[in-house]
């Protein structure tokens, strides 16, 4: 269609202004679905969080650690159908830079209460029967290269190994969930060992972080909350007991207003990327007011040179916000890879996109409408007096 | 008798530059007929392109009546008055105002967008009216490949292109050398004889004045003499 050419034409005209003005959209664009996934990615665990989860720690700090009868006596609340142990082992592989979420936890009970995980490769039998074995996230997996019946020396800055340098476990089993309440690159292993080892290097019982547990179909969640709060209101160790949303939401919390800066840097950029376009449309219309003119005179109304600067203005978003969008859903899985251990869960949504596309054709209209009112109130003796 | 293609009555045009008011066409009363070829002349602020800017409507007059292809522009809307224009009138300009990041055939279809031809049929007839300017096989050259006077021969058949009544020249031979400004002429001469379009043509050159049928005199804003030729001159 020419008149399609007479835009396309006109924007490839001055190439250079055109290019750097479509190569800052697409980076404006990118960043927006990168800072955009980065929030989703810390929200997720919320977000994926189940209804009939509950998770108790101590009402101190998450980094005081729960008496190991507790477990017992909260599994025995009416309404709570299962409980598991999370505790925080930490430790990394090789070096400090390959950091594990690694914890220690019960292999009898960790399927009932996250029925979402589902082994992909090995067995959950072998994992229970082998009490140095370990369960990894496909992720995790896949970052490592590790293969079920591997054996893998983790090295821990909390716990001293029970022999020599490092804790040696054997993969056992490997999980993946579509769940985002269950992050993908998690190394769990058997809590026995675990207490063997420690009783045996510190001559006392450890304590776990965190129990988990899952409740009964119609169980009173608030009652069982208010019970198990209750059991310790007076010590030794007071607890807290929310819901897994809420457990999931305090993270957010600990990282203050992150989501709210990432998504403010975010917007400020893309707010000079929508002035930038706004001055390249300036100038294009400057350039074209002649042709404007021109166009009048053969007869198109005022609306119809309108539509004409905001169909450049349009085809140069969308082109620039085509190719940031592009580009990040091309390079997500290296973002995931690369990303995944500060933001588990991190993954161009299909909402994000949306976004981006809104945003992009939103900055298309922002830049174009002011050279189209420009374009239409032209008289045309005054423009094709206008010498180019 | 013809019927008139331009019909103006006490057609009164101002301007108002730096504070001071300009009269530049002063209850102008004018009739043009259709068919014929008219020579518009006169000094410099006479009022010439400010008159074929009104009878284009491409301004509008303060007072009076103008009445151009049997329609009173001063009734028509924006919208109303583009649609006119496209349906009735083609433009030649001095400086050829051809598109330039279009080609010429792409020039020529330009105005014809606004009709309800296919693509098909938008680009037969462009080509058409290139071939009756004869530059067929300079259709896919853009503006700045083409010299002067093929350029305002392209103008001219974007001018004729939807086959308007009325075609409107200002100085199309001002900035073209005088080879080129007699092809030029020879084609609107043509267009008036074959094609039976009217044709109003400001000039000052009085050599291109002669090749039309009637010279009309504009002075101070005022018709002046009419002068009668026989016939155009080929």
């Amino acid at each position: 269609m020419i008149s399609f050419k007479l835009v396309r034409r006109n924007l490839t005209k001055h190439k250079m202004r055109s290019a750097l003005t479509i190569a800052s959209l697409m980076v404006g664009v990118f960043l927006l679905c990168v800072l955009k996934s980065m929030v989703v990615a810390l929200e997720s665990g919320v977000a994926g969080a189940k209804r009939d989860r509950l998770v108790v720690q101590s009402a101190a700090s998450l980094f005081i650690g729960l008496p190991l009868p507790y477990q017992q006596r909260i599994a025995e609340v009416p309404g709570v159908q299962k409980t598991c142990k999370w505790c925080w082992f930490g430790g990394y592989f090789r070096e400090p830079k390959n950091f594990l979420g690694a914890f220690a936890t019960d292999s009898d009970t960790i399927f009932d209460v996250y029925p979402e995980m589902e082994v992909i490769d090995g067995s959950i039998d072998d994992w229970r029967k082998d009490r140095s074995g370990c369960l990894i996230g496909d992720l995790l997996a896949q970052q490592f290269d590790w293969k079920v019946g591997q054996t893998i020396p983790i090295i821990s800055a909390n716990y001293l190994p029970p022999s020599g340098d490092a804790w040696q476990f054997t993969v056992r089993a490997i999980y993946k969930s579509e769940s985002s309440a269950v992050d993908r690159r998690t190394f769990f292993f058997n809590w026995d060992y675990f207490q063997e080892s420690f009783e045996k290097v510190m001559k006392r019982t450890p304590d776990t972080s965190t129990i988990v547990m899952r409740t009964k179909p119609g169980a009173d969640q608030n009652e069982i909350m208010r019970t198990v709060e209750g059991f310790y209101e007076n010590g030794p160790q007071r607890v807290q007991c929310t819901t897994e949303a809420a457990f999931q939401a305090q993270f957010l919390t600990m990282m203050g207003n992150v989501p709210f800066l990432v998504t403010s840097i975010g917007s400020g950029v893309l707010v000079a990327i929508a002035l930038a376009c706004v001055n390249t449309m300036l100038m294009a219309f400057r350039d074209q007011a002649h042709d404007v003119g021109i166009m009048k005179a053969l007869g198109f109304t005022d609306g119809g040179v309108s539509g004409f600067m905001l169909g450049q203005s349009m085809l140069l978003c969308i082109v620039g916000g085509g190719l940031g969008i592009l580009l990040v859903k091309g390079l997500e899985p290296a973002f995931m890879a690369f990303l995944g251990s500060v933001f588990p869960g991190y993954a161009v949504t299909g909402r994000t996109l949306a976004v981006a596309a809104l945003v992009t054709v939103a900055i298309g209209l922002v830049a174009g409408v002011v050279p189209a009112i420009a374009a239409r109130r032209l008289r045309c003796v005054e423009a094709l007096r206008s010498v180019e | 008798m013809n019927d008139a293609m331009i019909r103006a009555r006490g057609v009164k045009k101002t301007y108002t530059r730096a504070g001071e008011t300009l009269t530049v066409l002063d209850g102008l009363d004018l009739e043009m007929e259709e068919g014929h070829f008219y020579a518009l002349m006169g000094p410099s602020g006479s009022g010439k392109t400010t008159l074929l800017n009104l009878v284009g409507g491409l301004d509008a007059a303060d007072e009076g009546e103008l009445i151009v292809a049997g329609e009173s522009l001063a009734d028509l809307s924006g919208s109303e008055l583009a649609a006119w224009r496209a349906a009735n009138v083609g433009f030649v300009f001095q400086a050829f105002n051809l598109i330039p990041v279009l080609t010429a055939v792409e020039n020529v279809e330009l105005p014809l967008l606004l009709s309800p031809l296919s693509r098909a049929k938008r680009r037969e007839h462009a080509m058409y009216a290139l071939t009756l300017v004869g530059l067929e096989d300079r259709a896919k050259h853009r503006p700045q490949q083409l010299s002067g006077g093929q350029e305002q021969r392209v103008a001219i058949a974007r001018a004729i292109a939807t086959d308007p009544k009325l075609i409107l020249a200002d100085e199309p031979t001002g900035d073209l050398d005088r080879k080129s400004a007699e092809q030029v002429l020879d084609l609107l001469v043509r267009l008036n004889g074959e094609l039976k379009k009217t044709i109003l043509m400001v000039t000052h050159d009085p050599h291109a004045a002669e090749r039309a049928q009637r010279i009309v005199h504009l002075d101070k804003g005022q018709l002046g003499r009419v002068e009668t030729r026989a016939a155009a001159a080929t």
